[in-house]
């Protein structure tokens, strides 16, 4: 335990050098908010976004979903970058097991990613309305679970891909299929009703419709958004699979590919 | 001494590459041991094997009595490393490196701080200890990478290169402070391609050369293994005969005579402290008037090019 808080330590103080570049990514997200929404509140169909009174209040949450994907996907890159400068075999030589680096690493993206989506989460609470206690807890275990699943996959990504070029080519892959197949810019609703009238893919239904960042998306909308339909808590169980998959994905990573 | 490292067929191929080949070595409690080798000989890898960062391909080793591969955990909990390069992040600062370093090795918070200000002031580190790392000399961000072992003092410190980059003064601080590790109770096994480091500082050196250990002892055994290797320059008042050059030829610790001048003669001899006085006295029965004498013995460069028929700079480029 106390190997694992050395290196959630080490990952928190290394986040916290870049403060004033997290700062300006922060307000960059707060730009998109307030200058993309309020323009596309003119530009979408008013029938698609009704139900959520402004494009704005539709689109907070999803930007918070993104900023905590964004921010929780960047242990990644740091390992990435610890591989190309075999900083890797420094932490590999460390008195701990490989399971307890690897659960450091994953809850350290994965903080990192609640730290810097905390502004965004408190703007939506702001602007859309406050959620119950219980709606908070909900809402921060699920946030935080795929926080940590997201980190995991970045980790997993990050060991796996050995050049920066490679790295990043495949974090956009990722970025964009999971931003673009899930309910962060559009409901879901749409999106499956493109589907069945043949003018979206079916497969990216799919996509979308088990996509964790929609699940996570749509839970902070029904908790905070009046007259939405009732939360449904068995979509918490794509965060729980999503992360399950990739904590376990960067685990066997770091123990098997790093150490060949 | 007893053992405190056992290393038995120890190999490891990166694809068709072997880059340590069925190395067999023992590490005894307590000494330095130099690992002797040009660049791409297999002492990086083997350390890395050790410290259990990578996988052996075959074979293993004992450290402190846990076996590589089935008690990695164990075995880490005895090392410190100095890497060749050193290993950090370019944002980090050198004392949050080497403070982060103790605390991970267990150090309390108050013997932490302390050993801390007392390592980073010895090595001179103390006033850039708040810079970042990219801020730094070559020099400097190697002795923060050392920082760390002494901070840490391992029953094992593997050290690689440990002067590379650092000035001629600081390379005398660095061997000093290794030599006090040493005396405090680690053992330590000090890789390096420079000859007199390893000649200066090891109790024992191991010569590596395309992954395979060649020899392994004292640098004074290896030195004098080394048939023909002390080498006596004699330079006469007059021309030397034929008559004297055979008589010294005569002597048995003598190798091989040669003439570089018609009054300068190159002997090249074993056990050069036994045999000088005779020849010296055969010099003065014959009435062959000496003006002057200089005698060198073996380097370590001499003992790698004896076991591999290069030179350590030939070697070099010939693995680059």
């Amino acid at each position: 335990m106390k190997a694992i808080m050395h290196i959630v330590e080490h990952d928190l103080r290394n986040f916290f050098r870049y403060k004033w570049w997290l700062v300006g990514l922060i307000s960059m997200n707060l730009a998109d908010l307030f200058i993309m929404a309020i323009v596309y509140n003119y530009m979408v169909s008013s029938a698609v976004i009704a139900q959520y009174d402004t494009y704005f209040k539709f689109f907070a949450p999803g930007l918070t979903v993104t900023g905590l994907f964004a921010s929780a996907f960047m242990i990644g890159r740091e390992i990435n970058m610890e591989r190309r400068r075999e900083v890797h075999h420094y932490m590999l030589s460390l008195p701990m097991t490989r399971m307890e680096l690897a659960i450091g690493r994953v809850l350290s993206g994965g903080i990192r990613g609640m730290i810097y989506m905390s502004p965004l989460l408190l703007t939506c609470f702001v602007f859309l309305g406050f959620p119950t206690v219980w709606e908070l807890l909900v809402i921060l275990i699920v946030l935080f679970l795929m926080a940590l699943g997201i980190s995991g996959l970045s980790i997993a990504i990050a060991v796996s891909t050995a050049s920066l070029e490679k790295f990043i080519t495949a974090r956009g892959l990722v970025y964009y299929t999971l931003f673009f197949c899930s309910s962060v810019f559009y409901p879901l609703s749409l999106i499956q009703q493109l589907g069945a009238e043949g003018k979206f893919p079916a497969p990216l239904v799919i996509l979308a419709e088990v996509n964790p960042l929609s699940s996570a998306s749509d839970m902070i909308r029904s908790f905070l958004l009046p007259d939405l339909p009732a939360f449904s808590y068995t979509s918490i169980l794509n965060v729980v699979v999503f992360s399950a998959i990739f904590i376990l994905s960067a685990a066997f990573a770091y123990i098997k590919i790093l150490e060949r | 001494m007893p053992s405190i490292i056992q290393i038995s067929n120890l190999t490891k191929k990166f694809g068709n590459i072997v880059a340590v080949d069925h190395l067999d070595l023992e590490v005894e409690d307590g000494e330095i041991l130099g690992l002797l080798g040009p660049n791409g000989a297999g002492k990086t890898t083997t350390i890395l094997m050790l410290a259990t960062v990578i996988r052996p391909t075959e074979g293993t080793a004992t450290v402190g009595g846990f076996d590589i591969r089935k008690n990695p955990e164990k075995v880490r909990e005895l090392f410190g490393i100095v890497f060749q390069e050193p290993k950090m992040l370019w944002v980090s600062t050198p004392w949050d490196i080497v403070n982060w370093h103790a605390k991970v090795c267990g150090l309390s918070t108050e013997e932490r701080k302390r050993r801390v200000k007392e390592v980073l002031e010895s090595l001179d580190m103390w006033e850039h200890r708040r810079k970042n790392v990219h801020a730094l000399s070559g020099g400097m961000r190697k002795r923060v990478e050392l920082a760390k072992v002494l901070v840490q003092r391992p029953k094992i410190a593997i050290v690689d290169e440990p002067t590379a980059q650092i000035d001629v003064v600081g390379k005398h601080r660095v061997w000093n402070m290794l030599r006090r590790l040493r005396d405090e109770g680690s053992t330590l096994i000090l890789a390096t391609n420079e000859l007199y480091e390893a000649d200066e500082l090891s109790d024992r050196v191991a010569i590596m050369h395309r992954g395979k250990l060649l020899v392994c002892d004292t640098p004074k055994t290896l030195k004098d293994s080394i048939v023909g290797g002390d080498i006596v320059e004699i330079q006469l008042e007059n021309d030397a005969s034929a008559k004297i050059v055979e008589e010294l030829k005569n002597f048995k610790e003598v190798v091989n005579i040669l003439q570089v001048k018609p009054c300068i003669l190159r002997l090249y001899l074993n056990k050069v402290e036994e045999v000088v006085p005779k020849i010296m006295n055969t010099l003065v029965k014959k009435n062959v008037p000496v003006t002057s004498i200089h005698m060198s013995e073996p380097s370590l460069d001499d003992v790698f090019a004896h076991y591999t028929g290069l030179t350590i700079e030939e070697a070099q480029k010939s693995g680059e």
